[in-house]
């Protein structure tokens, strides 16, 4: 292996600029297609919630579509729909983001929408809109969770791995009887805290000169006050607990065993997240992948397994889940896992492997960020998480630099068997039946 | 006093004229083997995506032998003449090469994603893949039994036995009333010898099609195609579509599938739709939309999500194929509003086959369409995309410099007439999964 030809090295240039009111504004400029994403993000995610009002955060977010005191209900997408633009909100645990991407004509619209919903959204807010996405979501959350198979695994997962309060240890979607609980009052003071200026990172990217931005931003924003300073929320003393040794069964509607295994590792961003990422391609992504061969190719134990990092900001989730084949124990997928992950720390890994992971890190990188959409949101992440925009091209370069010995140690250090949480889900006992019936 | 009373209230933007999409122009040629190739570079993030399209779906497999086509396309990846699956894969993955081969009912299509630098040995190693797979007998046996495990892990999910139940429904014993991927009997019995034997038949140059997008150099690619295809020769063999139902067997009735503890309900309603060639496809289009193209501002959505709160989403959509292969709409509501969001369905439907569209609404579905061209064009995904759908179809190649005066001409009527054709209650099948006690067959 010659040079790390994982080269072509991503630049997203961008300007950064802070109002008076303390909404920092970025703009990235592109002009190869005549559109504009504009994303909006704000620094609060379900790990601002309490215990007992879960799923505020997300309820919160379905709430700001519903309408604003000069653009009513059915407005906020009909009125982006018809100059040919899309839209849509998402909450996770550290930050919650709106986003609209339009035909560079009407880059002025989505501003004009959120700067209604960021100062005239209260008025509006009443019980019946409650009540109308109170269903909505708890709707979603029957079809992500109760009613698909193996749904309610990676909620358990995380209480496992974060017990003891940890604000990444309760779902995003939040609990049933959470969601049922949740008052107008909560709506409206959570929105008060957090949704503000000061908490709030604007992104434009795409057919549009920063100047353009920087004016358009502080013409549609400039003027909001910058609202109360937010409490700082209690955080856990080691945001990255070493778990006790952790394992469960769990009984699902499902045909296969599948085991699934997280560790609380470093955050996003840091050079060891990195090497963590890569060792997650490494393992799984790539049927030549250590994990892919030793489960399903070679070892013929399972139908699929998969990993994957979360780029979470109080510490990163490392995550293994393989699906049995039939006949096959959840027993021998947790020990063929974890010979893999010995062999890993112990025998460590080939420049080659690691070269070859970098560059599949690297093509689903280019995929995602050739759209001005994803890159905004990358963007603004990197702003909300690492403190600033940069960051994002920062944590790219690393890739480029991280050899086989930091994949080994990041193994080592972080995915041992005293860390992790293991739960395996198993088929009913006399399930079968039933679903024989029902078919 | 709350921010909201002193703030001053902003008028909403006038907007200046909208900027016209940037329809990419390919390059069209074909290599001397006859596979036709259209090229769309352009520079901007280091990417090509080569999008292969052969006529090698499921209508074209033998029909004692259903998933002959999907193993086919999964097995093109393990071992051919000169490479054994191991040293494939170990270079595919050393390049960070995607390929990833999709079945469906009129095509199998193979998209490669490959960064820029690695063109040259990509091209290379598709090529190797897609004209000589030898389906070696352990690798075969492998997938033979992961697709089974796989189907019948996919019956643990309501939603999928809902889908499968509605092409079910729509199709009966046509290949498009089974999903591509097959049944268990199919994937189980197929001997070696057939998968060989669709391949030598079906994957040829002349019939197959190769769209790439993204940043490369015309030349580069053109070179490395002919010297990857040059050892393929031939032509596909026709394939025989047989004829679709004059209509559901069970066209106006409910079919019902309990579900134990269902929270929900899977709800589908299916129709058999028109040819993605019919010249009626854009005027479906811009009646589908109105209903359900969108899944909070449709009629549907707005009805039956941002009214009712019964569920998290609805839509609606013709599926495109070479025959008339569907229009459905698919739900999951709450157990207990399942009559109900049936009902409500069904007056949506009936409503735009009964009541005009008025033309603010018209307007507004319009507008969405058209104005929503210049997105379809930013990534070398979408340029493929599109790209194959015009080829693989053969329809005009200045479809979508047509497109924003073809949806202008929609009319009313039009909508009115799709709505009759296609959205009758008495032409359709309901379908439901989960909580079926208090809904009945009328």
């Amino acid at each position: 292996m010659t040079d790390t030809a994982a080269s072509s090295t991503l630049r997203f240039p961008v300007r950064t600029h802070a109002l008076g009111n303390g909404m920092r504004i970025i703009c990235h400029e592109d002009r190869s297609a005549p559109i504009v994403a504009v994303h909006l993000m704000y620094r609060v995610g379900s790990r601002d919630e309490r215990p007992g009002r879960t799923g505020l955060a997300h309820l919160l977010e379905h709430l700001m579509f519903e309408g604003s005191l000069h653009a009513p209900k059915g407005q906020f997408d009909d009125l982006l729909e018809r100059v040919g633009g899309t839209n849509n909100g998402s909450t996770w645990l550290d930050r919650t983001n709106y986003f609209e991407t339009v035909p560079s004509n009407a880059v002025e619209l989505p501003l004009w929408l959120e700067r209604e919903r960021m100062a005239f959204f209260l008025p509006v807010l009443d019980a019946e809109m409650l009540e109308v996405q109170r269903g909505v979501v708890i709707n979603e959350r029957r079809q992500a969770y109760e009613s698909r198979p193996y749904g309610l695994a990676d909620q358990r997962l995380h209480e496992m791995l974060f017990a003891g309060g940890h604000p990444y240890g309760w779902p995003t979607i939040g609990y049933m009887p959470d969601l049922e609980a949740i008052t107008l009052d909560d709506a409206r003071g959570f929105y008060r805290t957090y949704y503000t200026p000061g908490n709030a990172v604007l992104v434009l990217a795409g057919d549009l000169s920063p100047d353009d931005g920087f004016a358009l931003a502080e013409h549609y924003f400039g003027d909001l006050p910058p609202g109360p300073s937010i409490p700082p929320l209690p955080l856990p003393a080691d945001l990255a607990p070493p778990a006790d040794v952790s394992h469960e069964t769990m009984e699902d509607d499902v045909s296969f065993p599948r085991v699934y295994s997280a560790w609380a590792v470093p955050g996003y961003g840091t050079r060891e997240w990195v090497a963590l990422d890569v060792l997650a391609y490494l393992l799984a992504d790539g049927d030549s992948s250590r994990l892919q061969r030793a489960l399903v190719r070679e070892g013929r134990l399972a139908q699929d397994v998969d990993s994957y990092l979360y780029p979470t900001a109080l510490c990163g989730v490392f995550g293994i889940v393989a699906t049995a084949r039939s006949g096959i124990a959840p027993q021998a997928l947790e020990s063929a896992v974890r010979r893999v992950l010995d062999e890993v720390a112990g025998g460590g890994v080939s420049d080659e492997e690691v070269l070859g992971a970098v560059r599949r890190v690297r093509r689903d990188q280019v995929s995602e960020l050739a759209m001005v959409e994803e890159r905004a949101d990358a963007l603004a992440y990197a702003a909300t998480t690492l403190g600033e925009p940069e960051a994002l091209e920062r944590v790219m370069d690393l890739y480029a630099a991280v050899t086989p010995e930091e994949v080994r140690r990041a193994a080592e250090a972080w995915l041992g068997a005293h860390r992790g949480a293991t739960l395996a889900v198993v088929p009913r006992a006399g399930a079968e039946a039933e679903v024989a019936d029902a078919a | 006093m709350p921010p909201e009373a002193t703030l001053p209230v902003l008028p909403r933007p006038t907007l200046g004229p909208p900027p016209a999409p940037r329809v990419p122009r390919p390059e069209r040629y074909a290599l001397a083997n006859g596979l036709r190739v259209v090229a769309a570079p352009r520079a901007g993030v280091p990417q090509v995506v080569l999008r292969l399209v052969l006529p090698a779906g499921s209508v074209a497999e033998p029909r004692d032998f259903p998933g002959t086509a999907s193993l086919v396309g999964h097995l093109l990846t393990e071992g051919t003449e000169s490479t054994s699956a191991d040293e494939l894969h170990a270079r595919l993955d050393l390049l960070g090469a995607g390929v990833q081969p999709s079945v469906g009912h009129d095509f199998t299509e193979v998209e490669t994603v490959l960064l820029s630098e690695t063109l040259a040995e990509g091209v290379a190693l598709l090529a190797e893949i897609v004209t000589r797979p030898v389906f070696p007998p352990d690798q075969t046996e492998r997938i033979r039994a992961e697709s089974l495990d796989a189907l019948v892990a996919r019956l643990d999910e309501p939603a999928n036995v809902a889908d499968d139940r509605a092409l079910l429904e729509a199709f009966g014993a046509h290949p498009y009333g089974l999903p591509p991927f097959g049944t268990t009997e199919g994937i189980r019995t197929v001997p070696r010898e057939v998968l060989a034997a669709f391949h030598a038949a079906h994957y040829r140059p002349a019939g197959a099609l190769l769209v790439a997008a993204g940043d490369f150099d015309p030349a580069e690619l053109r070179e490395a195609l002919e010297r990857g295809f040059a050892g393929w020769s031939g032509a596909a063999e026709p394939v025989v579509h047989p004829p679709i139902p004059a209509h559901p067997a069970n066209a106006g009735r409910l079919v019902a599938v309990p579900w134990p503890d269902a929270e929900q309900s899977e709800i589908r309603v299916i129709g058999l739709g028109i040819s993605r060639r019919d010249p009626d496809w854009i005027r479906a289009g811009v009646a589908n939309f109105l209903l359900g193209g969108s899944t909070i501002t449709g009629r549907l959505g707005a009805n039956l999500r941002e009214d009712k709160g019964w569920t998290y989403g609805v839509r609606s959509a013709f599926s495109a194929g070479v025959q008339p292969s569907g229009w459905l709409v698919e739900t999951a509501v709450d157990g207990e509003a399942t009559a109900d969001a049936v009902a409500e369905t069904m007056r949506e439907m009936r409503r735009l086959m009964e009541e005009p569209v008025g033309a603010a609404e018209l307007r507004r579905v319009k507008d969405a369409l058209m104005l929503s061209l210049p997105r379809l064009f930013e990534t070398p995904t979408g340029v493929a995309g599109r790209l194959s759908t015009l080829e693989a179809y053969d329809l005009p190649r200045d479809w979508w410099d047509r497109y924003p005066a073809a949806v202008e001409a929609v009319t009313a009527d039009d909508v009115r007439r799709i709505a009759r054709e296609h959205f009758d209650p008495e032409r359709v099948v309901r379908i439901v999964v989960g909580a079926v006690g208090g809904v009945d067959g009328r």
